[in-house]
Protein backbone atom coordinates (compact mmCIF):
# COMPACT_ATOMS: atom_id res chain seq x y z
CA UNK A 1 0.00 0.00 0.00
CA UNK A 2 1.88 3.25 -1.06
CA UNK A 3 1.28 6.57 -0.06
CA UNK A 4 0.60 8.03 -3.63
CA UNK A 5 -2.76 9.25 -4.81
CA UNK A 6 -4.37 6.91 -7.34
CA UNK A 7 -5.74 8.32 -10.44
CA UNK A 8 -9.44 7.69 -10.14
CA UNK A 9 -11.64 7.00 -13.21
CA UNK A 10 -13.61 10.77 -12.62
CA UNK A 11 -15.02 12.64 -15.71
CA UNK A 12 -12.54 14.60 -17.73
CA UNK A 13 -12.94 18.65 -18.11
CA UNK A 14 -14.56 17.72 -20.96
CA UNK A 15 -17.61 15.97 -20.15
CA UNK A 16 -20.15 17.22 -18.25
CA UNK A 17 -19.73 15.95 -15.18
CA UNK A 18 -16.39 17.70 -14.92
CA UNK A 19 -17.03 19.96 -11.84
CA UNK A 20 -18.94 16.87 -9.92
CA UNK A 21 -15.92 14.57 -10.78
CA UNK A 22 -12.82 17.52 -10.25
CA UNK A 23 -14.84 18.12 -6.96
CA UNK A 24 -15.33 14.21 -5.86
CA UNK A 25 -11.75 13.57 -6.88
CA UNK A 26 -10.78 16.66 -5.18
CA UNK A 27 -12.37 14.78 -1.58
CA UNK A 28 -10.69 11.54 -2.30
CA UNK A 29 -7.37 12.23 -3.11
CA UNK A 30 -6.80 12.77 0.48
CA UNK A 31 -7.47 9.36 1.65
CA UNK A 32 -5.00 6.62 1.04
CA UNK A 33 -6.59 3.96 -0.95
CA UNK A 34 -6.12 -0.04 -0.37
CA UNK A 35 -6.24 -0.70 -4.10
CA UNK A 36 -6.66 0.88 -7.69
CA UNK A 37 -9.85 -1.42 -7.81
CA UNK A 38 -11.19 -1.01 -4.87
CA UNK A 39 -10.38 3.42 -5.70
CA UNK A 40 -12.58 2.09 -8.89
CA UNK A 41 -15.29 0.76 -7.57
CA UNK A 42 -15.43 3.35 -4.90
CA UNK A 43 -15.78 6.35 -7.63
CA UNK A 44 -18.18 4.88 -9.95
CA UNK A 45 -20.26 4.20 -6.87
CA UNK A 46 -19.99 7.95 -6.01
CA UNK A 47 -20.53 8.99 -10.04
CA UNK A 48 -23.62 6.67 -9.77
CA UNK A 49 -25.11 8.05 -6.55
CA UNK A 50 -24.56 11.56 -7.32
CA UNK A 51 -25.87 11.14 -11.19
CA UNK A 52 -29.12 9.51 -9.43
CA UNK A 53 -32.56 11.85 -8.61
CA UNK A 54 -35.65 12.16 -8.70
CA UNK A 55 -37.72 12.47 -11.87
CA UNK A 56 -39.23 15.71 -10.65
CA UNK A 57 -35.80 17.40 -10.40
CA UNK A 58 -35.51 16.66 -14.18
CA UNK A 59 -38.18 18.67 -15.04
CA UNK A 60 -37.37 21.75 -13.12
CA UNK A 61 -34.95 24.04 -14.73
CA UNK A 62 -32.12 24.99 -12.39
CA UNK A 63 -31.47 27.85 -13.99
CA UNK A 64 -32.35 31.20 -11.42
CA UNK A 65 -33.01 33.08 -14.47
CA UNK A 66 -35.92 30.88 -15.37
CA UNK A 67 -37.75 31.25 -12.64
CA UNK A 68 -37.52 34.82 -12.84
CA UNK A 69 -39.14 34.83 -16.33
CA UNK A 70 -41.80 32.82 -15.22
CA UNK A 71 -42.84 35.07 -12.74
CA UNK A 72 -42.66 38.04 -15.12
CA UNK A 73 -44.99 35.86 -17.36
CA UNK A 74 -47.56 35.45 -14.60
CA UNK A 75 -47.36 38.90 -14.02
CA UNK A 76 -48.32 39.44 -17.23
CA UNK A 77 -50.93 36.98 -18.11
CA UNK A 78 -52.64 38.07 -15.11
CA UNK A 79 -52.84 41.68 -15.06
CA UNK A 80 -53.05 42.34 -18.81
CA UNK A 81 -55.03 39.07 -20.17
CA UNK A 82 -53.72 39.04 -23.31
CA UNK A 83 -55.85 36.63 -24.71
CA UNK A 84 -58.88 39.02 -24.46
CA UNK A 85 -59.62 40.52 -27.99
CA UNK A 86 -59.32 44.25 -28.39
CA UNK A 87 -62.86 46.12 -28.52
CA UNK A 88 -62.30 47.15 -31.96
CA UNK A 89 -61.19 44.16 -33.31
CA UNK A 90 -63.72 42.00 -31.87
CA UNK A 91 -66.42 44.87 -33.33
CA UNK A 92 -64.75 44.05 -36.91
CA UNK A 93 -64.64 40.23 -36.36
CA UNK A 94 -68.34 40.04 -35.71
CA UNK A 95 -69.34 42.17 -38.28
CA UNK A 96 -67.13 40.74 -40.82
CA UNK A 97 -68.48 37.04 -40.43
CA UNK A 98 -71.88 38.23 -40.22
CA UNK A 99 -71.05 40.28 -43.48
CA UNK A 100 -69.62 37.57 -45.30
CA UNK A 101 -71.99 34.52 -44.19
CA UNK A 102 -75.53 36.21 -44.36
CA UNK A 103 -74.72 39.23 -46.54
CA UNK A 104 -73.00 38.79 -49.03
CA UNK A 105 -74.70 37.58 -52.41
CA UNK A 106 -74.56 34.53 -53.81
CA UNK A 107 -72.20 34.51 -56.93
CA UNK A 108 -70.08 37.41 -54.80
CA UNK A 109 -66.37 36.18 -54.97
CA UNK A 110 -65.13 34.80 -51.74
CA UNK A 111 -62.29 36.37 -50.30
CA UNK A 112 -62.99 39.81 -52.75
CA UNK A 113 -61.68 42.68 -51.81
CA UNK A 114 -64.61 43.67 -49.87
CA UNK A 115 -63.54 41.05 -47.30
CA UNK A 116 -60.45 42.60 -45.82
CA UNK A 117 -62.48 46.14 -45.88
CA UNK A 118 -65.08 44.98 -43.31
CA UNK A 119 -62.30 45.22 -40.67
CA UNK A 120 -63.18 47.82 -37.63
CA UNK A 121 -65.93 49.60 -39.81
CA UNK A 122 -67.87 52.54 -37.79
CA UNK A 123 -70.93 54.20 -38.69
CA UNK A 124 -72.28 57.36 -37.68
CA UNK A 125 -75.85 58.71 -38.36
CA UNK A 126 -75.90 62.78 -37.93
CA UNK A 127 -79.44 64.82 -38.01
CA UNK A 128 -78.57 68.02 -39.48
CA UNK A 129 -80.12 71.17 -39.27
CA UNK A 130 -82.63 70.08 -36.86
CA UNK A 131 -84.63 68.47 -39.82
CA UNK A 132 -85.73 65.52 -41.61
CA UNK A 133 -82.01 65.50 -43.24
CA UNK A 134 -79.61 62.93 -42.16
CA UNK A 135 -76.04 62.57 -43.19
CA UNK A 136 -74.79 58.67 -42.76
CA UNK A 137 -70.79 58.33 -42.22
CA UNK A 138 -68.85 55.05 -42.73
CA UNK A 139 -65.22 54.66 -41.57
CA UNK A 140 -63.75 52.10 -43.58
CA UNK A 141 -60.42 50.52 -42.77
CA UNK A 142 -59.20 50.25 -46.74
CA UNK A 143 -59.77 51.86 -49.56
CA UNK A 144 -63.15 50.60 -52.37
CA UNK A 145 -63.94 52.14 -54.87
CA UNK A 146 -67.77 53.28 -54.34
CA UNK A 147 -69.70 52.73 -51.38
CA UNK A 148 -73.37 53.05 -51.27
CA UNK A 149 -76.63 53.32 -48.97
CA UNK A 150 -79.50 50.77 -49.10
CA UNK A 151 -82.40 50.65 -47.37
CA UNK A 152 -86.43 51.16 -47.49
CA UNK A 153 -85.72 54.59 -48.27
CA UNK A 154 -84.46 53.86 -51.86
CA UNK A 155 -86.13 50.47 -52.61
CA UNK A 156 -82.68 48.87 -51.90
CA UNK A 157 -81.35 50.23 -55.34
CA UNK A 158 -77.24 50.38 -55.27
CA UNK A 159 -76.64 53.11 -57.62
CA UNK A 160 -80.13 55.11 -55.61
CA UNK A 161 -77.53 56.54 -53.11
CA UNK A 162 -73.90 56.96 -53.80
CA UNK A 163 -71.38 57.73 -50.63
CA UNK A 164 -68.70 60.16 -51.54
CA UNK A 165 -65.49 60.24 -49.74
CA UNK A 166 -64.44 62.91 -47.82
CA UNK A 167 -60.99 64.20 -48.99
CA UNK A 168 -58.24 62.53 -47.03
CA UNK A 169 -60.05 60.71 -45.13
CA UNK A 170 -61.31 57.24 -45.01
CA UNK A 171 -65.18 58.04 -44.67
CA UNK A 172 -67.96 58.22 -47.30
CA UNK A 173 -71.14 59.70 -46.42
CA UNK A 174 -74.56 60.36 -48.01
CA UNK A 175 -76.66 63.02 -46.81
CA UNK A 176 -80.56 62.33 -47.64
CA UNK A 177 -83.69 63.22 -46.67
CA UNK A 178 -85.73 60.96 -44.20
CA UNK A 179 -89.53 60.89 -43.02
CA UNK A 180 -89.94 60.43 -39.47
CA UNK A 181 -90.17 56.69 -38.20
CA UNK A 182 -87.85 53.70 -38.49
CA UNK A 183 -85.94 53.21 -41.40
CA UNK A 184 -84.16 49.80 -41.98
CA UNK A 185 -80.45 50.20 -44.07
CA UNK A 186 -76.95 48.83 -45.27
CA UNK A 187 -74.17 49.82 -47.01
CA UNK A 188 -72.57 48.24 -50.43
CA UNK A 189 -69.05 47.94 -50.83
CA UNK A 190 -67.51 47.56 -54.35
CA UNK A 191 -71.27 46.60 -55.62
CA UNK A 192 -70.48 43.03 -54.00
CA UNK A 193 -70.49 43.25 -49.95
CA UNK A 194 -73.31 44.29 -47.70
CA UNK A 195 -72.18 45.37 -44.49
CA UNK A 196 -73.94 46.75 -41.43
CA UNK A 197 -72.61 48.95 -38.59
CA UNK A 198 -71.81 46.53 -35.79
CA UNK A 199 -72.75 48.39 -32.84
CA UNK A 200 -75.74 50.42 -34.32
CA UNK A 201 -79.46 49.14 -34.17
CA UNK A 202 -79.89 45.70 -35.81
CA UNK A 203 -82.98 44.34 -36.90
CA UNK A 204 -83.60 40.53 -37.31
CA UNK A 205 -82.20 38.73 -40.02
CA UNK A 206 -85.45 38.45 -41.96
CA UNK A 207 -83.78 35.71 -43.89
CA UNK A 208 -81.54 37.59 -46.40
CA UNK A 209 -79.32 38.62 -43.66
CA UNK A 210 -78.56 41.64 -41.00
CA UNK A 211 -79.07 45.55 -41.54
CA UNK A 212 -79.02 48.29 -39.34
CA UNK A 213 -81.99 50.34 -38.08
CA UNK A 214 -82.49 54.02 -36.95
CA UNK A 215 -85.29 56.06 -36.34
CA UNK A 216 -85.71 59.09 -37.39
CA UNK A 217 -87.76 61.49 -34.74
CA UNK A 218 -90.60 63.82 -35.21
CA UNK A 219 -94.09 64.78 -35.99
CA UNK A 220 -95.32 61.19 -37.69
CA UNK B 1 -118.09 43.35 -50.43
CA UNK B 2 -119.92 42.66 -47.00
CA UNK B 3 -118.94 39.10 -47.99
CA UNK B 4 -115.52 39.70 -48.15
CA UNK B 5 -115.04 41.73 -45.61
CA UNK B 6 -116.65 38.76 -42.87
CA UNK B 7 -114.29 36.22 -44.51
CA UNK B 8 -111.26 38.76 -44.10
CA UNK B 9 -112.38 39.34 -40.21
CA UNK B 10 -112.71 34.91 -40.44
CA UNK B 11 -109.35 34.91 -41.60
CA UNK B 12 -107.85 37.50 -39.08
CA UNK B 13 -109.65 35.84 -35.93
CA UNK B 14 -108.16 32.28 -37.20
CA UNK B 15 -104.70 34.07 -37.18
CA UNK B 16 -104.93 35.90 -34.03
CA UNK B 17 -104.85 32.68 -31.75
CA UNK B 18 -101.74 31.45 -32.82
CA UNK B 19 -97.93 32.52 -32.75
CA UNK B 20 -96.60 34.06 -36.12
CA UNK B 21 -93.62 31.66 -36.56
CA UNK B 22 -96.14 28.80 -36.45
CA UNK B 23 -98.92 29.61 -37.80
CA UNK B 24 -98.14 31.74 -40.74
CA UNK B 25 -98.20 28.49 -43.77
CA UNK B 26 -102.27 28.12 -42.44
CA UNK B 27 -102.38 31.88 -41.94
CA UNK B 28 -101.30 32.87 -45.28
CA UNK B 29 -102.91 30.25 -46.77
CA UNK B 30 -106.45 31.37 -45.65
CA UNK B 31 -105.43 34.90 -46.51
CA UNK B 32 -104.70 33.69 -50.02
CA UNK B 33 -108.04 31.84 -49.98
CA UNK B 34 -110.05 35.38 -49.55
CA UNK B 35 -107.58 37.16 -51.44
CA UNK B 36 -109.41 40.22 -53.56
CA UNK B 37 -109.13 40.97 -56.38
CA UNK B 38 -107.80 44.30 -55.79
CA UNK B 39 -104.33 44.59 -57.16
CA UNK B 40 -101.15 46.07 -54.96
CA UNK B 41 -98.76 47.67 -57.64
CA UNK B 42 -95.27 46.82 -56.98
CA UNK B 43 -92.34 46.76 -59.31
CA UNK B 44 -92.83 43.51 -60.99
CA UNK B 45 -89.68 43.70 -63.19
CA UNK B 46 -87.37 43.18 -60.23
CA UNK B 47 -88.26 39.32 -59.83
CA UNK B 48 -89.09 36.42 -62.04
CA UNK B 49 -92.71 36.38 -63.42
CA UNK B 50 -93.58 32.98 -61.38
CA UNK B 51 -92.12 35.16 -58.22
CA UNK B 52 -94.08 38.08 -58.85
CA UNK B 53 -97.13 36.31 -59.01
CA UNK B 54 -96.85 34.98 -56.11
CA UNK B 55 -95.69 38.60 -54.25
CA UNK B 56 -98.83 39.61 -56.17
CA UNK B 57 -101.09 37.53 -54.13
CA UNK B 58 -99.46 38.29 -50.68
CA UNK B 59 -99.30 41.34 -51.33
CA UNK B 60 -103.29 41.86 -52.35
CA UNK B 61 -104.51 39.54 -49.45
CA UNK B 62 -102.39 41.58 -47.08
CA UNK B 63 -104.01 44.85 -48.61
CA UNK B 64 -107.63 42.68 -48.26
CA UNK B 65 -106.64 42.21 -44.50
CA UNK B 66 -105.75 46.24 -44.04
CA UNK B 67 -101.98 45.18 -44.15
CA UNK B 68 -99.24 48.13 -44.41
CA UNK B 69 -98.13 46.31 -48.02
CA UNK B 70 -95.57 49.19 -48.56
CA UNK B 71 -93.38 47.04 -45.78
CA UNK B 72 -93.86 43.62 -47.20
CA UNK B 73 -92.69 45.61 -50.78
CA UNK B 74 -90.06 46.43 -49.11
CA UNK B 75 -89.03 43.07 -47.80
CA UNK B 76 -89.73 41.94 -51.39
CA UNK B 77 -87.18 44.74 -53.02
CA UNK B 78 -84.27 44.22 -49.96
CA UNK B 79 -84.23 40.06 -51.35
CA UNK B 80 -83.97 40.87 -55.16
CA UNK B 81 -81.24 43.68 -54.14
CA UNK B 82 -79.26 41.02 -52.48
CA UNK B 83 -79.92 38.45 -54.97
CA UNK B 84 -81.58 35.65 -52.98
CA UNK B 85 -84.01 32.61 -54.76
CA UNK B 86 -87.47 33.43 -54.87
CA UNK B 87 -88.53 31.08 -52.32
CA UNK B 88 -86.41 32.82 -49.82
CA UNK B 89 -87.92 35.77 -50.95
CA UNK B 90 -91.19 34.51 -50.83
CA UNK B 91 -91.27 32.89 -47.34
CA UNK B 92 -89.42 35.90 -45.53
CA UNK B 93 -92.40 37.94 -46.83
CA UNK B 94 -95.42 35.12 -45.96
CA UNK B 95 -93.53 35.20 -42.35
CA UNK B 96 -93.56 38.90 -42.19
CA UNK B 97 -97.04 39.38 -43.43
CA UNK B 98 -98.01 36.53 -40.42
CA UNK B 99 -95.86 38.51 -38.32
CA UNK B 100 -97.78 41.79 -38.91
CA UNK B 101 -101.02 40.58 -38.26
CA UNK B 102 -100.06 39.20 -34.69
CA UNK B 103 -98.17 42.28 -34.30
CA UNK B 104 -101.78 43.96 -35.07
CA UNK B 105 -103.44 42.18 -33.06
CA UNK B 106 -100.78 42.80 -29.87
CA UNK B 107 -100.40 46.22 -30.53
CA UNK B 108 -103.84 47.37 -31.55
CA UNK B 109 -105.04 48.29 -34.55
CA UNK B 110 -104.94 52.10 -34.04
CA UNK B 111 -100.67 51.40 -34.54
CA UNK B 112 -99.08 53.03 -37.27
CA UNK B 113 -98.05 51.07 -40.02
CA UNK B 114 -94.45 51.43 -39.18
CA UNK B 115 -95.15 50.50 -35.46
CA UNK B 116 -96.49 47.34 -36.51
CA UNK B 117 -93.28 46.63 -38.99
CA UNK B 118 -91.01 46.86 -36.11
CA UNK B 119 -93.59 44.45 -34.17
CA UNK B 120 -93.54 42.35 -36.55
CA UNK B 121 -89.37 42.47 -36.09
CA UNK B 122 -89.89 42.10 -33.00
CA UNK B 123 -91.75 38.67 -33.11
CA UNK B 124 -89.21 37.44 -35.22
CA UNK B 125 -86.39 37.92 -33.46
CA UNK B 126 -88.47 36.10 -30.36
CA UNK B 127 -89.75 38.81 -27.93
CA UNK B 128 -92.81 37.25 -26.66
CA UNK B 129 -96.16 38.87 -27.63
CA UNK B 130 -96.96 39.93 -23.78
CA UNK B 131 -93.96 42.03 -23.75
CA UNK B 132 -94.62 43.80 -26.72
CA UNK B 133 -98.35 44.64 -24.90
CA UNK B 134 -96.28 46.04 -21.60
CA UNK B 135 -94.34 48.14 -24.47
CA UNK B 136 -97.57 49.27 -25.55
CA UNK B 137 -98.68 50.07 -22.50
CA UNK B 138 -95.87 51.97 -21.32
CA UNK B 139 -96.24 54.09 -24.20
CA UNK B 140 -99.66 54.92 -24.01
CA UNK B 141 -99.72 58.23 -26.37
CA UNK B 142 -96.49 57.52 -27.64
CA UNK B 143 -94.39 55.42 -30.06
CA UNK B 144 -93.48 52.39 -29.23
CA UNK B 145 -90.35 51.82 -32.48
CA UNK B 146 -87.68 53.37 -30.54
CA UNK B 147 -88.52 50.86 -27.40
CA UNK B 148 -88.83 47.76 -29.58
CA UNK B 149 -85.59 49.07 -31.69
CA UNK B 150 -83.68 49.12 -29.07
CA UNK B 151 -85.22 45.93 -27.19
CA UNK B 152 -84.60 43.98 -31.05
CA UNK B 153 -81.16 44.93 -30.54
CA UNK B 154 -80.63 43.87 -27.10
CA UNK B 155 -82.41 40.63 -27.64
CA UNK B 156 -80.95 39.81 -30.87
CA UNK B 157 -77.88 41.17 -31.14
CA UNK B 158 -76.39 41.65 -27.64
CA UNK B 159 -77.36 38.67 -26.16
CA UNK B 160 -79.15 40.34 -23.20
CA UNK B 161 -82.07 38.08 -21.75
CA UNK B 162 -85.43 38.80 -22.51
CA UNK B 163 -86.20 39.41 -19.58
CA UNK B 164 -83.62 41.74 -18.24
CA UNK B 165 -83.89 43.52 -21.68
CA UNK B 166 -87.79 43.78 -21.11
CA UNK B 167 -87.09 45.61 -17.79
CA UNK B 168 -84.89 47.97 -18.88
CA UNK B 169 -86.43 48.91 -21.86
CA UNK B 170 -89.73 49.55 -19.76
CA UNK B 171 -88.17 51.57 -17.05
CA UNK B 172 -86.77 53.63 -19.35
CA UNK B 173 -89.64 54.21 -21.33
CA UNK B 174 -91.15 56.11 -18.84
CA UNK B 175 -88.32 58.76 -17.87
CA UNK B 176 -88.48 61.73 -19.77
CA UNK B 177 -86.36 62.09 -22.95
CA UNK B 178 -86.98 58.76 -23.06
CA UNK B 179 -86.33 58.31 -26.43
CA UNK B 180 -82.86 59.90 -26.06
CA UNK B 181 -82.18 57.29 -22.99
CA UNK B 182 -82.85 54.54 -25.16
CA UNK B 183 -80.74 55.27 -27.67
CA UNK B 184 -77.95 56.06 -25.15
CA UNK B 185 -78.54 52.29 -23.48
CA UNK B 186 -78.24 50.61 -26.97
CA UNK B 187 -74.80 52.37 -27.73
CA UNK B 188 -73.33 51.27 -24.51
CA UNK B 189 -74.83 48.09 -24.16
CA UNK B 190 -73.66 47.64 -27.91
CA UNK B 191 -69.97 48.85 -26.86
CA UNK B 192 -69.38 46.80 -23.90
CA UNK B 193 -71.62 43.50 -25.60
CA UNK B 194 -68.29 42.80 -27.87
CA UNK B 195 -66.00 42.94 -24.83
CA UNK B 196 -66.76 39.96 -23.20
CA UNK B 197 -69.75 37.79 -22.30
CA UNK B 198 -71.57 39.03 -19.13
CA UNK B 199 -70.65 42.38 -19.98
CA UNK B 200 -73.46 44.07 -22.31
CA UNK B 201 -75.70 42.99 -19.22
CA UNK B 202 -73.89 44.63 -16.63
CA UNK B 203 -73.74 48.12 -18.71
CA UNK B 204 -77.24 47.42 -19.06
CA UNK B 205 -78.15 46.90 -15.45
CA UNK B 206 -75.78 49.84 -14.64
CA UNK B 207 -77.01 52.34 -17.49
CA UNK B 208 -80.55 52.14 -16.32
CA UNK B 209 -79.84 52.37 -12.37
CA UNK B 210 -77.54 55.39 -13.36
CA UNK B 211 -80.62 57.30 -15.30
CA UNK B 212 -82.96 56.40 -12.71
CA UNK B 213 -81.42 57.75 -9.93
CA UNK B 214 -80.40 60.80 -12.19
CA UNK B 215 -76.79 60.42 -11.81
CA UNK B 216 -76.40 59.53 -15.68
CA UNK B 217 -78.22 61.63 -17.87
CA UNK B 218 -79.63 60.68 -21.71
CA UNK B 219 -76.90 62.82 -23.34
CA UNK B 220 -73.95 61.45 -21.12
CA UNK B 221 -71.81 60.17 -23.74
CA UNK B 222 -70.68 56.64 -24.45
CA UNK B 223 -67.62 55.37 -22.44
CA UNK B 224 -63.97 55.40 -24.93
CA UNK B 225 -62.58 53.37 -22.53
CA UNK B 226 -62.63 49.24 -22.17
CA UNK B 227 -64.73 50.05 -18.67
CA UNK B 228 -68.60 49.93 -18.49
CA UNK B 229 -70.31 53.10 -16.90
CA UNK B 230 -70.21 53.06 -13.49
CA UNK B 231 -72.77 55.68 -11.54
CA UNK B 232 -70.93 57.07 -8.92
CA UNK B 233 -71.44 56.27 -5.07
CA UNK B 234 -74.73 57.30 -3.89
Amino acid sequence: MSDEPRVLPFPSEEDDDAVLGAHIAAMYRGYPARSQADADRCAREVIARAKAQPAWRALVPRQRWWWGAAAAAVLVVVTMRPWRPDASDEAGRVFTSAAREATTPPGAAAGSPGGAMARSPQGTITSLDGGDTVRFDLRLATEPKDVSLVGDFNGWDESATPMLRRNGDETWSAQISLSPGRHVYAFVVDGQQWLVDPLAPQVPDAGFGPANAVVIEGQR
Amino acid sequence: MRVLRLAALIALANLASVPAAQAQPAAMNAMLQQATPQRVPFDEARFDSLTARQLGEIFDAAAAAGLPTDKLINRARQGAALRVNSARIITAVRMHAAALLEAREVLGTASTAAELDVGADALKAGIPASTLAQVRAARTGGSVEMPLVVLIDLVSSRQVPVSNAREAVLTLSRVPRSDEALSSLQQVVAKNSVRGPGMALDALNRYVKGTVSGSIQPSTPVTPDRKPIRPPPP
